[in-house]
């Protein structure tokens, strides 16, 4: 199978940036989306020429570092996926596609198909945790969570902070990625002490950060590799109408 | 630490905010469907119903309200919009919507453009409403006779023409916006989405087709009666 | 130099109370006038971090990954366990001890491992306060599971991302942290070198893998919680940037490494489906409790498995181990597939497969059973292989998957460099020559949260250290070095890729040094790998420049010491002429092909000190006493 593509390269962060063309040979269908990019690499790099540079780590969906935006989807085509998890066999011999990074005046790029989402580290450090210190704990068993809001916890846990919902927001809204965090830790227990003081610190780092606001499109839903619906936003919003009124 | 922003500054309460004023602004809509409705009963009922309107004396005070809710309705979309366009400095070779649950519509991809046409329209419309259009009569029962204002209005084909692709208008903004107004509100659970999303659908079909059909009536039927 | 793993006397459960005891404590006040260098940010790392910083130490914290999040104890998926006995079945801080000593074939310290069973309820506990999200029953309860052959069901677990939620709720109290100034985060910093200084670590060089720079951070204390050493046999289920640098490098400073022979196989992955493959994809061990393992009795049957009869397939799991089949541990199972394969009785494409075949289970249970069981593991299965594990059966493979082996630390954790403290899987501390499953999460926050912030203050409070800068003769040394190895790397320019060579090492180290291993085998790797270091300095081609993000160059840096390290690796193997744990030797085996132990002989921890690139490293030797658990031999028979 034979590809053409079409890939972001950026010297860096303040670098004009274009689309290059490139050729994939020998592109098996068995192969993963990166491990297509690594080959493009390999040639590359014996003729001595700066290889592509993407962001990947442990290529099974779950670290959240693989961040391409894939003919104008983020993670490309396949529902629930990451790009490390996408198959060539999803391409057609002769295609062309075209690789673009995350794009967000939040996650600056720098280089090629990298960028900075040290903002979402922020937006965490403002509020997304619940404040124990090691050795504080009581039983675990003494916390008592039903079953049905354990789940729901999970699900909204479930978030890898890839980022692909602010690159798939047409305002490049973080609001997918706080409303996961503040909805798990608001759901348990354990998390309702900062519940009000977590929503609000959150959002406000996120809004200082320079992510734009949600227009309930739901695209970061669609693309999201955990499947992480936008209720999660709702929610959110909930949370923030309480604790403005409740202070 | 970020700066603490007022609640209806930040990107949340900016939301709320809309969402709040476009559920009302859909509310008076089906109000005003419903009233417009009255049209079909004939001139009579239609030029009472309106006379009793006009002359309430907390008309100023609703209108001052509706006028409200339309302005920060507004106001907040186009800043809301003017920061949204901030967030993506460079744009994107190539996009398009990832499908599967996704709630993109050309609709909602076109909200603040739809946005802007009805405040154009609005401004013609309510001039129309308050100074009249055209040659004003007397309603011999008392206050104007708008019946026929209107059937004349909606006889010349221009008028149809701007006034239909208005409500189209009108309905490619409630096709996204009503039932996005819920969620802005926070108002997302399976259970409830399953409703709210056709229910946001069958409003805009409403409205949009509701108006429409009394512009074709005035047009097709208005001359003769 | 003598060893000295400074376990504490008295009787084994009461050694870490007593030594917590007799540490030193540094005073609430003075502690933030200490400052402390942690490098890594996965569950080791970042609980340290964390908890150092809530007491009140200065901590700077460095990750080579964009954010702390994406260490890869993420991927850890099967759970984590603890003695908590909520199920009534009989398990106990002791009875977690015996099984983790008597897993890691008796060549673990007793005293770590006990103190590791102990702080495992800690654990839970800590982790339940985050907010991970740990499955429940429906009375709101813990649930808990057995895995791995356990007998007791002591697992705690959320769905199949265990590793994950721990790791995010390490991040989030480190993060919490950050916020406070506590710690200072550096992402995108790999480290390059360990900076001693009057025999003490003191501080670090790491290079900005975004701006190039290489960067100096000066501390009282430097702990290493950088992960294990998979990837130097290039396939394995650990993440593409996961490497051996930072204890290497530290390694050619001082730091002892111990046992690196321990390598864990694990039996159940989705096979190599070719050259351009970059790494392996582990399904839980859970699926051979359902699915049957099998190959064709013939050698070179290429029929595809629904027409090979019943009685033309050899289930040789059940055969060969009538009590435990298919459930045997994950050494024994792998081993036996790779026999297989040997044998030209692999299958699929590349011969390089055994079957896992679910078909009776679903015939037995109902499909529906089966989805509820293990869906989103065949669902994972199809994704990748395109194949559906419901009609045929799956192909799986062993994979590299876990490094027993790490820097020699002792009962503090602190390595042969004093103040370098070594926690998580880049030590060799608590699983001696084989992990249990569950186990790897359990040993990394435990050590992070419970074991540093006691023995870090001891070493701190006993070991006034002048104050230095960067400026010191041994940063601009340091630095110096980790300098000329990246313009050594970008001066070669020849004509052979990095990803190349590393795949070469990694045949080399797979076929000799995998899970098989004899004298020969040994030897003819020990013959290869120079010369493909030798390769590798001559003919690599290294683009870009150094004064950016250069991923060929990182990588390069990183193929570099794999080809110092898989020496020591393969040395060690040769050195120890038993079969232990996950290291077999073929000539140290049972009459019935298990692993055989030499007690008499290695029943030490191999603790080496580097000579220099290429020479012979010189073996410290810890011997290990068992006073609780004594060894015997494994059956599964």
């Amino acid at each position: 199978m034979r590809l053409n593509l079409k890939i972001w390269r950026q010297a860096g962060p303040t670098a004009p940036g274009r689309l290059e063309d490139y050729t994939a040979d020998s592109v098996s269908p068995d192969m993963s989306f990166l491990e297509m990019l690594d080959v493009v690499n390999e040639g590359l790099i014996v003729k001595g020429k700066d290889a592509i540079a993407f962001d990947s780590d442990c290529r099974e969906g779950i670290c959240g570092t693989c961040s391409l935006v894939i003919d104008g989807v983020a993670h490309g085509p396949d529902r629930g996926t990451t790009v490390c998890q996408l198959h060539m066999r999803r391409f057609k011999d002769g295609e062309t596609v075209t690789i673009e990074p995350w794009r967000a005046k939040a996650f600056p790029v720098v280089k090629d198909l990298v960028v900075d989402r040290s903002a979402f580290d922020r937006i965490i450090a403002a509020g997304g945790f619940v404040s124990i210190n090691a050795g504080g704990a009581q039983d675990a068993n003494n916390i008592l969570i039903p079953k049905d809001v354990c789940d729901a916890a999970m699900d909204s846990a479930a978030c890898i902070g890839c980022g692909a919902c602010v690159a798939a927001c047409k305002n490049a809204s973080a609001h997918l990625f706080m409303s996961a965090k503040i909805s798990h830790l608001s759901l348990l227990p354990q998390g309702q002490q900062e519940r009000y003081t977590r929503v609000t610190a959150m959002i406000d780092q996120a809004d200082s950060e320079g992510f734009g606001s949600c227009s309930n499109e739901g695209e970061c839903e669609a693309v999201c590799p955990k499947e992480i619906p936008i209720s999660n936003i709702a929610r959110m919003t909930r949370e923030y109408v309480m604790a403005r009124l409740s202070k | 630490m970020a700066p603490r922003t007022g609640i209806f500054s930040s990107s949340v309460g900016t939301k709320i905010l809309i969402g709040l004023t476009g559920v009302l602004l859909v509310v008076y809509l089906l109000i005003h469907i419903a009233g417009n409705m009255v049209v079909f009963l004939g001139p009579a009922a239609f030029n009472t119903y309106a006379f009793t309107l006009e002359s309430n004396p907390l008309l100023p005070l609703v209108e001052l309200v509706l006028l409200s809710w339309f302005v920060i309705h507004i106001y907040k979309t186009v800043r809301n919009f003017l920061s949204n366009q901030t967030a993506r400095p460079v744009a994107y070779q190539k996009k398009k919507s990832a499908g599967h649950t996704t709630r993109k519509t050309f609709a909602s991809s076109t909200m603040i453009f739809s946005g802007l046409w009805l405040f154009a329209f609005l401004l013609v419309h309510v001039k129309a409403f308050h100074d009249g259009w055209g040659t004003q009569y007397e309603w011999p029962a008392g206050g104007r006779d708008l019946y026929r204002q209107e059937m004349e209005t909606f006889a010349n084909p221009v008028m149809v023409g701007f006034y239909i692709i208005s409500m189209l208008v009108v309905g490619s903004h409630l096709w996204h916006g009503a039932s996005s107004a819920f969620q802005s509100l926070g108002a997302d659970k399976p259970a409830w989405t399953r409703v709210i999303l056709p229910a946001g659908k069958a409003i805009a079909v409403l409205v949009a087709g509701g108006f429409i059909v009394i512009a074709l009536f005035a047009h097709f039927y208005g001359v003769r009666s | 130099m003598k060893l000295d793993a400074r376990v504490p006397a008295g009787p084994i459960a009461e050694k870490w109370d007593r030594h917590k005891f007799d540490m030193k404590l540094v005073n609430p006040a003075n502690k933030r006038k200490y400052t402390v260098i942690v490098v890594g940010t996965g569950l080791a790392g970042a609980s340290a971090a964390a908890s150092l910083g809530e007491l009140g130490y200065n901590v700077l914290n460095f990750c080579i990954q964009d954010s702390p999040r994406r260490a890869h104890s993420i991927a850890a998926q099967g759970g984590i366990n603890a003695a908590k006995n909520y199920q009534n079945d009989g398990d106990s801080v002791y009875r977690l001890f015996y099984d983790t000593v008597k897993g890691g074939d008796y060549r673990s310290r007793e005293a770590n491992v006990y103190r590791l069973a102990q702080l495992s309820v800690n654990i839970i506990d800590q982790c339940v306060a985050q907010g991970v999200p740990f499955a429940r029953e429906y009375g709101g309860l813990l649930d808990n599971r057995s895995f791995g052959g356990a007998q007791v069901s002591r697992t705690f677990y959320a769905r199949g991302q265990t590793g994950q939620q721990l790791l995010i709720g390490a991040y989030q109290s480190l993060m919490r942290q950050a916020h406070a100034k506590a710690v200072k985060l550096f992402a995108r910093r790999e480290m390059l070198d360990l900076v001693v200084v009057d025999g003490k670590a003191r501080g670090i060089i790491v290079r900005n893998l975004v701006t190039g720079e290489l960067e100096r951070y000066v501390g009282d204390a430097v702990i290493l919680a950088t992960g294990g050493y998979g990837t130097v046999y290039y396939l394995s289920t650990n993440a593409i940037n996961s490497n051996v640098t930072a204890s290497w490098r530290a390694h050619k400073r001082g730091a002892f490494f111990a046992n690196p022979c321990f390598t864990q196989i694990h039996p159940t992955c989705i096979p190599v489906s070719g050259d351009h493959q970059s790494k392996l994809t582990l399904m839980s061990e859970r699926l051979r409790n359902d699915g049957r393992v099998w190959v064709p009795k013939t050698k070179g049957d290429k029929r595809s498995p629904e027409l090979i009869p019943e009685e033309e397939r050899d289930y040789y799991l059940e055969r060969k181990y009538p009590s435990f089949g298919n459930l045997v541990p994950r050494d024994v199972a792998s081993r036996n597939a790779k026999q297989a394969a040997d044998e030209g009785r692999g299958v699929g494409e590349s011969g390089l497969a055994v079957y896992l075949d679910f078909k009776d289970a679903i015939t037995r249970l109902g499909p529906e059973v089966i989805k509820e069981k293990y869906g989103n593991l065949f669902q994972m299965y199809n994704k990748i292989t395109d194949e559906d594990p419901y009609k045929v059966p799956m192909r799986i493979y062993p994979a590299i998957h876990y490094t027993m082996g790490g820097l020699w630390v002792d009962y503090n954790l602190m390595s042969t460099v004093p103040g370098l403290h070594v926690l998580g899987e880049a030590n060799f501390s608590d699983h001696g020559a084989n992990r249990l499953g569950a186990s790897a999460l359990m040993q990394g926050l435990a050590d992070g949260y419970f074991v540093i912030p006691y023995t870090i203050g001891d070493y701190l409070a006993n070991n006034p250290v002048p104050k230095i800068t960067t400026d010191h003769d041994a940063f601009k040394e340091a630095a110096q070095n980790a300098q000329n190895q990246i313009n050594k790397l970008l001066t070669v320019k020849g004509n052979r890729g990095i990803r190349d060579i590393h795949r070469e090492l990694g045949r080399i180290m797979w076929d000799d040094v995998g899970m098989a291993r004899t004298d020969a085998s040994l030897k003819r790797a020990l013959q290869a790998i120079p010369k493909l270091r030798e390769e590798f300095w001559h003919n690599v081609s290294v683009p870009g420049s150094a004064d950016n993000l250069n991923q060929s160059l990182e990588y390069a840096g990183r193929v570099a010491d794999y080809l110092e390290f898989a020496e020591l690796l393969t040395r060690d193997a040769l050195d120890r002429k038993e079969s232990a744990g996950g290291h077999f030797r073929e000539e140290s085996q049972t009459p019935d092909g298990e692993a055989m132990r030499d007690d008499d002989n290695y029943s030490y921890v191999a603790a080496w000190e580097f000579k220099g690139v290429g020479a012979t490293p010189e073996l410290h030797k810890e011997p290990l006493e068992f006073h609780e658990v004594h060894p015997s031999q494994r059956s599964y028979k």
